[in-house]
């Protein structure tokens, strides 16, 4: 016979469970997304930075570019590098991301062949980026680039290929 | 759904009434007051300081250069960081002040006494720890306030006669106040405090459960 006392019973017991869920869920919670949001809240954002002199690039070829910043690091001011190669094709410039798109080693480009190769898993891209051959699945990432005042910009925010 | 999870495993292992004979339902005394929630509450406030704990790990760097960067961006910059170093801050402000009443009840209703004993025994142990979280844990944001008040406290074991220079020397990694002692606090902070109160909380609440609660006055 279910008397007051079982009812009043099974009312502190689902008391005592949801204020327990409410502090483990609160806590939790808050513990899960701060260790969480850099994962969606840091992103590599849209910089166009310098990268030496216009006029040393050699018209009609792929010219190896070390791109350095300053970037905020989480609590530390660090450097961001990546390798850029740059083709200077008359007034246009053709700028590829040497980031491999299978797991991110950079590519290197073959002057004997024309091609860009990887070293770290054989992956091969023709001139313009495409993948041919080996692991990458992608092509290269294209790479904004402008020339102002004799000096050559390339944007890093480069949209995920 | 969640209910017929745990029965896949109660019809194998058998918890379920164990669990509510033993937890739930579990007989205290008559007449007992809120003053004996003191002990639960404490480890409520231990249990908060774990999980806000081991997130402030994925961003706090024990170095002297970067410790108090990291703490700033945890405060500032990330999201819920804030309310994460505050509940830890809170919970150990907090921590103390029940570990001294829930001693207080047990003094003031004589529970330590026989058969009770070595619940007290190991409870003062535990109170030498959560000191010892405190004072590790107080440098740890290596500004000026954690900087100067562990220079205050390290330097009082020197007063003692023979050993306390040593001691000093000790908690400090050297004769400086620097990158030694703060990776050292870390190190005890994080590591050997929580094990060793895990040692003694088995140990104080397996006790108490052997012998029961003490009645009420
Ligand atoms: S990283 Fe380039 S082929 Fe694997």
């Amino acid at each position: 016979m279910p008397d007051n006392n079982m009812t009043r019973r099974k009312f502190l017991a689902t008391g005592i469970g949801v204020i327990s869920g409410a502090i483990a869920l609160g806590v939790g919670g808050a513990a899960i997304t701060a260790v969480v949001a850099p994962a969606v809240t840091n992103k590599r954002e849209d910089k166009w930075v310098e990268a030496g002199n216009a006029d040393d690039l050699v018209q009609g070829q792929f010219n190896k570019i070390n791109i350095a910043y300053d970037a905020k690091d989480a609590w530390m001011e660090g450097k961001i590098k990546l390798l850029a190669y740059v083709k200077p094709d008359g007034d246009n410039l053709f700028a590829l991301s040497a980031t491999c798109s299978h797991l991110g080693c950079n590519v290197k480009f073959d002057e004997q062949s024309g091609k860009f190769k990887c070293p770290c898993h054989t992956g091969v891209y023709d001139a313009t980026g495409k993948n041919i051959s080996g692991p990458p699945p992608k092509p290269l990432s294209h790479l904004e680039a402008k020339i102002e005042d004799g000096k050559l910009f390339i944007n890093t925010g480069i949209k995920e290929a | 759904m969640i209910g017929r999870i745990i029965d896949v495993f109660d019809r194998r292992f058998k918890f379920k009434d164990d669990f509510k004979k033993n937890v739930l339902d579990h007989p205290v005394p008559p007449r007992v007051n809120f003053t004996y929630c003191f002990g639960g509450i404490t480890f409520l406030l231990y249990v908060l300081l774990l999980v806000t704990g081991i997130a402030a790990m994925f961003f706090y760097v024990p170095s002297v250069e970067h410790a108090f960067a990291t703490v700033e961006y945890m405060t500032f910059d990330l999201p819920l960081g804030n309310i994460i170093r505050g509940i830890h801050h809170w919970s150990a402000n907090l921590m103390v002040v029940f570990v001294c009443l829930h001693m207080l009840r047990v003094f003031v209703y004589g529970a330590y006494k026989n058969p009770r004993e070595f619940h007290w025994v190991s409870g003062v142990f535990l109170l030498g720890i959560t000191l010892a979280f405190s004072f590790t844990g107080y440098l740890l944001p290596w500004d000026q306030k954690a900087y100067w008040a562990t220079k205050v406290g390290v330097l009082m074991p020197k007063s003692i006669p023979l050993v306390g220079d040593f001691i000093t020397r000790l908690l400090m990694g050297g004769s400086d106040l620097g990158a030694l002692t703060i990776s050292r606090f870390f190190a005890i902070h994080v590591v050997v405090l929580p094990i060793l109160t895990a040692v003694f909380l088995v140990a104080h609440f397996l006790m108490i459960r052997r012998t029961g609660i003490a009645k009420p006055l």
